[in-house]
């Protein structure tokens, strides 16, 4: 192919490519040296040698193909195990690849080919590395097919394609259009016999046969290649128009087949027993496989191609393993991360100028899409966490005599990654908890008719915007009345206070509450439910139980799907903004005039108790003429929050709070609104439980004592 | 108007010369960097030859091959796999899938001109 532009273009992401690659194998090579047993890197350096001689190729660039082809067959040896990592292979191999680069770096230039320098350099640096190379090698010898001399006018083709092959996409007319490249086509008979009568014919069966006489020089091999795609199901014969001397082109092309080298290198056949079960396969049907035409000829012993089969079954699969992940510099997906919150920002200045509203939805939409787009390069599968809890559930059940099965549902939902990385820890906790407390020992399932083994299930599933992983056991289920008693003996509830089921099973999130009469060392590890939710609401989520005595129970943990950008309601009193999490508003209402004393309103005939952020915060100055109530909602319960003015829905980048508030509560970070004014960002959790807290400590008698 | 081919391979310089080539000869191009987005690219467009990749994250080219002919659009396409010499498993995975043309990775573009001029005309 030419170099246009476009050429030009692809070539430089080539050179891009090949740089990287370069990269990878000499940082590969230096980590073999100190571990040459790690098989991940040999596979990671044999990679990059064979994409960069396969990419190389693509260019016609030969003399990068050939010497990378040595260094590559190298390297597939070291990956074969025949050949060791030794210091002075990895001493040898180093500077082929400063050569590669070298050679990349000459094509960068606009060298295509290799200069006589060049061609000195690599032929020493390829001798250097011809003692490591096992048996004999040819140094260059990518593979070329031989060139094969015919002495025939031209080829009688008689060709019945499969019935299958206008299904499979190939069309016969193109192949006999492509056979005229070759050469003259001087005759074309259609044998129609097979075709049916009317009612009978199916239009997508192919019926027709063809004898085709080629004039040309081409070889054998050349003519039968035009049919290559259809070979496997379709009768053809190629023979030669003149009688005269010719040979069989098939034995000089040996096919380059992955059983064969293995069988080959490992010693068990030879080369020449290799040609003749391929001359015997392809005289039968190519569908046959060369290990069993082996077997058939007692060419080789069934248990020996067995294992060459094995053992390439483990490469490809190692191949394709390994191939599946794209790993990227976390730190430079923070960073875009980040660039694309100072865009929001900047969205927001406009957003507040006030005018050219089209422009203005465009630039809205588009950093929308921009923020999906950067997010979901974060975005990891929650599967594999998951799936490390299998061996959790089978250690722990070992330990405690018990059976269980774990089901795992919905690994494919995707969430932050560093979400992902921090739940891990809470989520460890709940399904431990549940082996431990939830599911009984398989004598005791017996006798109340569940079957012995339990069950465990791991579900995670997208909903709202939120994603929400369950813990799921068939086991006991939580104990309602010894949750109750055990709440007023650690003084958490009031024996009179009434309460609903999901308000109980709420206080085993409660900070120093423990069910477990004994405690035993697989859930007592210090940490209690306290710290799973702590961990949950630190990650702006929450958690919740579900239980039916006897039956089971469910713990449901609901997060965002990321930590960088929320969608907030932003309010003001007086001078200052804060920003309320929207997920958690329910609704606004204006504050109904009426006396300052109680704090609580009536909603729609329920007590709404709600917080004078002015109050709260202290903020100076008197509150506005109208003031109104954000209604948010926490495990339930609705509160309002009183403040001046509602500013609308707002794109909150979160920027965290220095180290110094750490210890703040009630508020979880601040973002920067378009006019430069800082924001805090209210915590809903903490604030309204501490508001509860404190009205409960105003309104309950004090405890003596 | 040319024929469309759909071209779906991981690399971005893979895509770039068969672009290249294809388009030099009269074809047009549409890309794809992996099954999962080829078969977004597809939508039911009028395309006359898949080439794809085996080893490529998201979908590999053997699910997607199988999931494009799957849809009645693409039930009669004829499909080219770009394989490598040890793949030959894959190869015939791919075959049993409905791919039943290949072109040998490393290839030069000449190979591959030739490989879609057996199954197509410009």
């Amino acid at each position: 192919m030419s170099f246009s532009d476009d050429a030009a273009e692809a070539l430089d992401i080539f050179i891009t490519e090949a740089r990287e690659l370069l990269e990878a194998l000499e940082e590969g090579l230096l980590s073999l040296e100190s571990d040459p047993s790690d098989t991940e890197t040999v596979n990671a350096v044999f990679r990059s040698a064979h994409t960069l001689k396969g990419s190389a190729g693509l260019f016609g660039l030969n003399h990068l193909v050939s010497f990378t082809h040595v260094v590559e067959t190298l390297l597939g040896h070291v990956r074969e195990g025949e050949v060791r990592a030794t210091p002075e292979l990895i001493s040898a191999l180093l500077p082929c690849a400063d050569h590669i680069a070298q050679v990349v770096a000459g094509v960068a230039d606009g060298r295509l080919s290799a200069s006589a320098a060049e061609e000195a350099a690599g032929a020493a640096l390829l001798d250097r590395l011809a003692p490591f190379l096992p048996g004999a090698f040819h140094a260059a010898a990518a593979p070329v097919l031989p060139e094969a001399v015919v002495d025939a006018r031209g080829w009688r083709l008689q060709l019945r394609f499969g019935p299958d092959c206008l299904r499979n996409g190939m069309d016969p007319m193109s192949f006999l259009r492509y056979l005229g490249t070759l050469g003259t086509v001087d005759r074309v008979h259609v044998d129609d016999s097979a075709l049916p009568e009317g009612a009978d014919m199916d239009p997508e069966t192919s019926y027709l046969a063809f004898e085709v006489d080629l004039l040309t020089d081409a070889p054998k091999p050349e003519v039968e290649s035009v049919f290559e795609f259809v070979r496997d199901e379709s009768d053809i014969r190629i023979t030669p128009l003149a009688a005269s001397s010719y040979v069989d082109y098939i034995e000089a092309m040996p096919q380059r087949d992955r059983i064969g080298d293995v069988l080959l290198e490992s010693g068990a056949v030879t080369p020449s027993e290799i040609d003749q079960a391929l001359r015997i396969q392809r005289e039968r049907s190519l569908t046959v496989p060369i290990g069993q035409v082996l077997i058939e000829e007692g060419l080789a012993d069934p248990a020996v191609v067995e294992a060459a089969l094995t053992r390439q079954r483990k490469v490809a699969d190692s191949r394709s393993a390994d191939t599946q992940t794209i790993r990227i510099d976390a730190s430079r997906l923070d960073r875009l991360i980040d660039l694309v919150g100072e865009l929001v920002i900047a969205q927001a200045s406009t957003t507040m100028a006030g005018d050219g509203l089209e422009a203005q939805s465009e630039v809205t939409r588009l950093i929308d899409e921009v923020r999906h787009s950067a997010l979901s390069l974060r975005m990891v599968p929650i599967g594999m966490t998951l799936r490390r809890f299998e061996r959790v559930v089978r250690d722990v059940c070992v330990d405690l005599g018990k059976e269980v099965q774990l089901t795992i549902t919905g690994g494919d939902a995707e969430m932050d990654k560093a979400l992902v990385e921090r739940i891990s820890d809470p989520l460890l906790h709940l399904v431990r908890n549940s082996l431990d407390h939830g599911i009984e020992p398989p004598a005791e399932r017996v006798r109340c008719g569940k079957p012995a083994q339990g069950s465990l299930r791991l579900n995670a599933y997208h909903d709202a915007g939120n994603i929400v992983i369950e813990v799921a056991d068939d086991g006991r289920g939580l104990d309602r009345d010894k949750i109750l008693a055990k709440a007023v003996d650690r003084g958490l509830i009031s024996g009179s206070a009434s309460l609903s089921d999901a308000e109980i099973y709420d206080l085993i999130f409660e900070p120093g509450f423990s069910t477990a009469d004994a405690v035993s060392n697989l859930s007592g590890r210090g940490v209690g439910m306290d710290v799973v939710r702590r961990n949950v609401a630190a990650l702006r989520g929450s958690i919740e139980v579900e239980s039916v005595r006897g039956h089971g129970a469910v713990i449901r943990i609901r997060l965002p799907l990321t930590l960088a950008i929320i969608d907030g309601f932003l309010v003001g009193v007086g001078p200052s903004s804060f920003i309320v999490p929207l997920d958690r508003v329910t609704e606004c209402v204006e504050l109904p005039p009426g006396p300052r004393g109680r704090d609580c309103m009536n909603l729609r005939g329920e007590v709404l108790p709600f917080i004078r952020l002015r109050q709260l915060f202290g903020i100076p100055g008197e509150s506005a003429r109208r003031q109104n109530v954000v209604v948010v909602e926490q495990s339930g319960q609705r509160t309002g929050l009183v403040v001046d003015a509602l500013l609308g829905e707002f794109q909150t980048v979160i920027k965290p709070l220095g180290p110094l508030f750490s210890n703040l509560k009630c508020v979880s970070g601040s973002t920067i609104l378009g006019n430069g004014d800082v924001a805090l960002i209210l915590d809903v959790g903490p604030l309204v439980s501490e508001h509860t807290d404190h009205e409960r400590a105003r309104q309950a008698p004090i405890p003596v004592g | 108007m040319g024929k469309t081919i759909l071209v779906v391979d991981d690399s971005a310089s893979v895509r770039q010369v068969v672009s290249i080539a294809l388009k030099g000869a009269g074809y047009d191009v549409l890309v794809g960097t992996d099954g999962k987005d080829a078969l977004a690219k597809l939508d039911g467009r009028r395309v006359h030859l898949i080439i794809s990749d085996v080893n490529m994250p998201n979908m590999d080219g053997i699910q997607f091959v199988t999931e494009a002919k799957k849809l009645a659009a693409y039930k009669f396409t004829p499909i080219i796999m770009l394989t490598t010499e040890s793949q030959e498993d894959k190869k015939r995975q791919a075959q049993a899938a409905g791919a039943k043309a290949w072109v040998t990775k490393p290839f030069q573009p000449e190979q591959m001109l030739a490989a879609v001029s057996k199954l197509i005309a410009p």
